[in-house]
């Protein structure tokens, strides 16, 4: 057997593990531990696309939860206000569309009043039952929210390119908090910090494997997320090895000499924006489904440290071990919250756990910068070249 | 290094097969209670819910348990995030294996949270969270005995309509699904009677509100409610001091973190004749069960009384306790069965809830809110007349049914 | 408002012309050959405030752009967007009521000072490190929480300065030992990127200081006891005391504009701080030697200065000032583990707008931000929203900054170290 291929053979163990996963495991806690891993996986989405960010290209963003909220935000806003309907309500702004009418609800934030306010509600009871409401289909408003993380994507990117390091850092961190704010002060629009709420990824329950999924079920959600971050990974895996990774890579190393070697950086650096964007927007778009509602609170900078600390600690330059990660990070913060007793003393863990999850951080920066998960993966890859590399290094290092 | 690689297959497999042992057992009966633990929640509001929920369990135990059984509270964070609730709710259901769930602080967790309780069957009182629509939705398996927004607000602009020549009122609001409704309908009580009122929303953890005070001060109110809760209460209430319109500069209606005493006075020295609304009744008219729990709660916290959302977080436990003894059984539908019919003597009174399978709210004409809502618990307000003074000690100004003593309007 | 449209349109001429006149003004320079640095900043406020009228002529004649012409466009462009928006909002309290102004305006003077000078300690770091200290507002924290402790807690009869004189020594040595512990692999190489190196570093300080400070001290906010008192003052007479009234705890000047005591005292504080780090890095030798560090550190190095310890000592002491500003208002704002999550978003855009690792600029950047924070609050026609808004205001700022200026108002170029490119 090559030692070379180890890591590939242990990747493919990985995806068959999750995907058997589901089907295997029937502990009381099911539930629990499906929604643990969704979250991993959407925690993995965007981690392993911040690291091809910031540790292929060198774009030390903060904006990436910015671009997961603005995913959520479209799809929730898209379902909230757009309803189609057979009949007009004449209460409603409306449109015909075909036979059919679109409906816009009014705004009406967060009061007590939310009956006699809605239009559609009103029209629903006048007409008593005999009209059919469609609400919009919950994969074209997913669709809308990564096109919409795509576009803002391209924007931020055009904007940030003059700005480097610690200025590319602020700038996205504004963005984000701008975000932020204007999400919870609209509050007629997006209900602030109550929060929009959303319909299931799956609202009318769906049939896998010959067996009926209710729209509660986790499976069917443990699986789009899963497949989603699949082909992130892919995605990301096949930018990597192409020209585009080589270029965006060089980007990183010295951006005016990639520029002198006829390196578009422009294009690239633009690029390589909008597609991590597109990709935090889908995770977040589809996780709000699943969550079933998204607040301002996502978008805070602890949120974004989250994200940071577990592409940090798997490894920034590697967004498989990024995104592995941030499974085993998200499954250490929630396992951690349970409290111990040493003899009298309690140690709440709900703080303490952050607090070790800082000093890890701190220490892999410090001590193994790559992260944990990469030297590992690096030693069977490179196992062979090693010596020849690191003899190469230390020459490069003696000045 | 190959070690290493079977190390993290060994977590991976870990990861999978984690937790399959805890597969709930009959005895401990276990309770779930909710209560915001870390940032961005009120933390401060969650830990004395967490403290009087652990008493109650203790409380509980002391009287024998319940079915024979240990009672075990399982305390969860929700964070204060709506998100976390559906987390925290699958964890405590699934993993923890618990019958019933109490406490619950954030309106928007509280609203998140009752969806996935209803559908997996788990009884839950909702203890300090006020968003009329968490009973309104008429769930089979929702209970509440903390007040409804709608009702808490009329007693806001009910006391604020007793302010000698009112003629308009300031009301700085947090913009979250407490405060914006609350200040809506109290807006609109002012309005019916003819008071004007002004609205100003701040962000929650608003430090610096030096600009939006020059602004409340610029409309020349006769009185000011504020709505905020945690630290952005005190930070307002003493910068409004400080600029000639606090409480001892016009009439002022503090956030209820007022209640926590010895904080008030720690953080806002100039607080002195701030009105504040309070749940629960007097003191004076307090039983030997609340009067304990304070005394015991003073000891371990070291504050100066216990706050009526740490009795209600009490209460909301041993109800429950009460309604798994009296069913019988940790069956959910058969609590919820216990629960209409319960009559609970906690340390807010005595708890019921009117409304529900047995009779909708609609029979007597009230509203959807009214299901499976405590109807009484006792809304005062009281005005801190002495610098220093506890809560629990201070004059209740309205209603006449518990009044001790009048107000003080301090003049501009 | 009472004519939004009117307010709107104004609004989207101003920005169309200013986009256009930042792009175009660039490309005509760029086309004529030449110096581009300015162009972006100079189009754009000479579009926004005249339009077509003072770009055309700024096109065909392309003088050479100085600082005058630049304020002389940026004052036009401020003139012409207020009276826009008193036009817009006759009735608006920023338009009808001066002494509303005045006060907003000492308001956000005030309190800019004081966010100026922590602003101070991040740009400190930044110009002999080459790092924004993203764990700038825990050390905010700390200073706070130490004081607190100190005064209220432990010591409650000696004076506050023992608090304030604890939380500088304690954070001084928190920052010195962090530098020593995590700081050093950015200076040999060690580390492929020390920028984003720093970065993340502090990132991880931040995140654990804060949690640190939760476990151990929990989250009731807490506050310290006023440090001193005003004495009672009625000026001229005490019958009619219109220049300066004061009580215990504020003061009232004109009888419009109120100081409150705790605000009054960190800005004193922090202005006397100031300038006596102004002259300790202009003449003393440790500071001569920082500054030398910071404009070329291998010609300080030849010098016989060692730009290790100069890093130490930078780090140490740029956390100290944060914490000497939590110190100060810890007896103004209520504290908790997270309250430094505000002020050091307020620092980042302060010192990005005064120029990183500019002194002055840090000072100047702190008072405008609070001026438009203040604008914003009070001007701004929606009660329910204008405060809600408050976070977006500085990062507006930001975010205009990089992208008309990037160098900030008195920013400079640096002549080495990792922190010569921006």
């Amino acid at each position: 057997m090559n030692k070379k291929n180890i890591p590939q053979m242990a990747g493919a163990a990985l995806i068959a593990a999750f995907a058997i996963f589901p089907f295997v495991y029937s502990a009381n806690d099911y539930p629990y531990i499906m929604h643990i891993l969704i979250t991993g996986f959407f925690y993995a989405i965007l981690a392993s696309s911040w690291s091809m960010l910031a540790g292929y290209a060198g774009q030390f963003s903060f904006g990436h939860m910015g671009f997961m909220g603005i995913g959520a935000y479209t799809t929730a806003l898209f379902s909230h206000y757009l309803y189609l309907t057979p009949v007009p309500t004449n209460l409603c702004t409306e449109f015909p569309i075909g036979d059919m009418y679109l409906i816009i609800l009014d705004p009406i934030g967060i009061t007590s009043s939310t009956l006699t306010q809605d239009c559609l509600r009103q029209a629903l009871d006048i007409w008593d039952g005999s009209v059919q409401v469609t609400p919009m289909p919950v994969w074209l408003g997913i669709a809308l929210g990564t096109m919409m993380g795509g576009i803002f994507g391209l924007l931020i990117g055009l904007l940030v390119l003059p700005l480097r390091a610690a200025y590319l850092a602020l700038f996205t961190l504004g963005f984000s908090e701008i975000l932020r704010a204007t999400v919870s002060a609209e509050i007629a629009v997006t209900r602030g910090q109550a929060g929009i709420e959303l319909p299931y990824l799956f609202d009318n329950g769906i049939t896998l494997f010959g067996h009926q999924f209710d729209k509660t079920d986790k499976l069917p959600p443990y699986f789009a997320m899963f497949f989603l971050l699949l082909a992130c990974l892919g995605i990301l895996t096949w930018l990597a090895k192409s020209k585009f990774g080589l270029f965006v890579r060089a980007l990183r190393e010295d951006e005016d000499a990639a520029a002198a070697l006829g390196v578009n950086t422009v294009r690239y650096k633009v690029l390589v924006f909008v597609i991590t964007s597109m990709m935090a927007a889908a995770a977040g778009a589809m996780m709000a489904h699943y969550i079933r509602i998204i607040s301002p609170n996502n978008l805070i900078i602890l949120q974004m440290s989250l994200v940071v600390a577990m592409a940090v600690i798997g490894g920034v330059e590697h967004f498989v071990a990024a995104a592995l990660g941030a499974i085993l990070l998200e499954y250490m913060l929630e396992y951690l919250r349970n409290s111990f007793e040493i003899g009298p003393i309690v140690v709440d863990m709900t703080t303490w756990r952050l607090v070790v999850f800082g000093i890890l951080l701190m220490l892999t920066l410090r001590f193994s910068p790559k992260g944990l998960l990469v030297p590992m993966i690096d030693y069977f890859k490179r196992g062979h070249v090693r010596k020849e590399t690191m003899a190469k290094r230390n020459a490069e290092n003696t000045p | 290094m190959k070690k290493a690689l079977v190390s993290v297959a060994a977590v991976a497999v870990a990861i999978a097969f984690s937790g399959s042992a805890a597969i709930a057992a009959k005895c401990p009966i276990k309770i779930g209670g909710l209560a915001p633990l870390s940032a961005p929640g009120a933390v401060g509001g969650g830990e004395a819910m967490r403290d009087a929920m652990l008493f109650a369990e203790r409380d509980i135990n002391a009287a024998g348990g319940v079915l024979g059984c240990k009672v075990k509270v399982v305390i969860a964070d929700t964070e204060g995030l709506p998100e976390k609730a559906s987390a925290i709710m699958e964890k405590l259901i699934t993993q923890d294996g618990v019958v019933a769930i109490g406490g619950g602080y954030h309106s928007s967790v509280g609203v998140a949270a009752k969806d996935v309780s209803n559908a997996r069957g788990i009884p839950t009182v909702f203890a300090e969270t006020w968003n009329d629509t968490i009973t309104g939705d008429k769930q089979q398996y929702i209970f509440r005995i903390a007040p409804l927004s709608s009702w808490a607000s009329a007693t806001l602009w009910k006391a604020a309509l007793r302010v000698p020549n009112v003629k308009k009122v300031a009301i700085v609001t947090e913009n979250t699904d407490y405060g914006i409704p609350a200040a809506e309908e109290t807006s609109k009580g002012l309005a019916k009677n003819g008071v004007k009122s002004v609205i100003f929303g701040v962000d929650i953890g608003t430090q610096d509100f030096s600009g939006i005070i020059q602004r409340v001060k610029a409309e020349k109110p006769d009185y000011i409610i504020v709505l905020n809760t945690g630290e952005a209460g005190y930070n307002f209430a003493q910068q409004a001091a400080d600029a000639g319109i606090g409480p001892q500069g016009i009439p002022f209606q503090a956030g209820q973190v007022a209640l926590e005493s010895k904080a008030w006075w720690q953080n806002v020295p100039d607080g002195n004749y701030a009105f504040v609304q309070r749940i629960g009744t007097p003191v004076s008219t307090w039983n030997a069960k609340a009067k304990k729990l304070n005394e015991d709660y003073k000891a371990k916290t070291g504050k100066g009384a216990i706050e009526s959302y740490a009795l209600e977080a009490y209460d909301s436990i041993s109800i429950l306790a009460q309604a798994i003894n009296e069913a019988k059984s940790t069956d959910g539908a058969k609590i919820v069965i216990a629960l209409e019919n319960i009559s609970h003597d906690g340390t807010l009174g005595r708890i019921y809830f009117p409304y529900g399978s047995k009779k909708d709210p609609s029979v007597d004409g009230k509203g959807d809110e009214w299901w499976h809502q405590w109807p009484d618990p006792a809304m005062t307000m009281i005005q801190y007349q002495k610098e220093g003074e506890l809560s629990t000690e201070s004059v209740i100004i309205w209603p006449d049914k518990y009044k001790t003593g009048p107000a003080i309007y301090v003049k501009k | 408002m009472e004519f939004p449209v009117f307010f709107w349109a104004a609004l989207g001429w101003m920005m169309f012309w200013g986009v256009l006149g930042s792009i175009a003004t660039r490309y005509v320079y760029l086309h004529k050959d030449l110096d581009t640095s300015s162009t972006r900043l100079l189009g754009s406020m000479m579009g926004a405030a005249t339009g077509p009228i003072g770009l055309v002529p700024l096109w065909i004649k392309t003088p050479e752009i100085t600082t005058r012409l630049i304020i002389f466009a940026t004052l036009g462009t401020l003139g012409v967007f207020m009276t826009a928006f008193a036009l817009a909002d006759p009735g608006n309290l920023c338009v009808t009521n001066g002494s509303f102004v005045a006060s907003q305006i000492s308001n956000g003077v005030i309190i800019g000072i004081i966010y100026g000078f922590m602003a101070l300690g991040l740009t400190l770091i930044f110009s002999i490190l080459g790092v924004v200290s993203f764990a700038h507002g825990e050390f905010y924290m700390i200073g706070g929480m130490v004081t607190y402790f100190m005064t209220t807690v432990l010591f409650p009869e000696v004076t506050p300065i023992v608090g304030i004189a604890a939380a500088c020594i304690l954070t001084f040595m928190l920052g010195a030992l962090f530098e020593r512990l995590f700081l050093t692999p950015m200076y040999d190489g060690r580390v492929d990127r020390p920028v984003e190196y720093g970065i993340l570093i502090t990132f991880g300080l931040a995140f654990t200081l804060q949690y640190f400070v939760q476990a151990t001290v929990g989250a009731n906010p807490v506050k310290a006891k006023r440090f001193f008192d005003f004495p009672r003052l009625r000026l001229p007479s005490a019958e009619d005391p219109w220049l300066i009234k004061t009580s215990r705890g504020n003061m009232e000047l004109f009888e419009t504009i109120s100081i409150s005591n705790p605000r009054f005292t960190a800005a004193v504080m922090c202005i006397l701080v100031f300038i006596a780090l102004m002259y300790f890095l202009r003449h003393t030798w440790t500071g001569k030697a920082l500054r030398a560090v910071s404009q070329d550190r291998q010609a300080a190095a030849i010098a016989g200065i060692n730009p290790d310890r100069m890093n130490m000592l930078a780090f140490a002491l740029g956390s100290m000032i944060a914490a000497l500003a939590g110190a100060m208002l810890v007896q103004a704002f209520s504290w908790l583990p997270q309250v430094g999550a505000i002020p050091a978003l307020r620092s980042f855009v302060i010192v990005v707008l005064g120029g990183l690792g500019s002194i002055p600029g840090a000072f100047l950047g702190g008072i405008i931000v609070g001026l438009v924070e203040a604008a914003g609050t009070g001007c701004i026609p929606d009660p329910q929203k204008a405060a809600s808004y408050i976070p977006a205001y500085g990062m507006i700022v930001l975010t205009l900054t990089l992208l008309l200026r990037p160098t900030g108002l008195l920013g400079r170029k640096f002549a080495s170290g990792t922190h010569g490119k921006f």
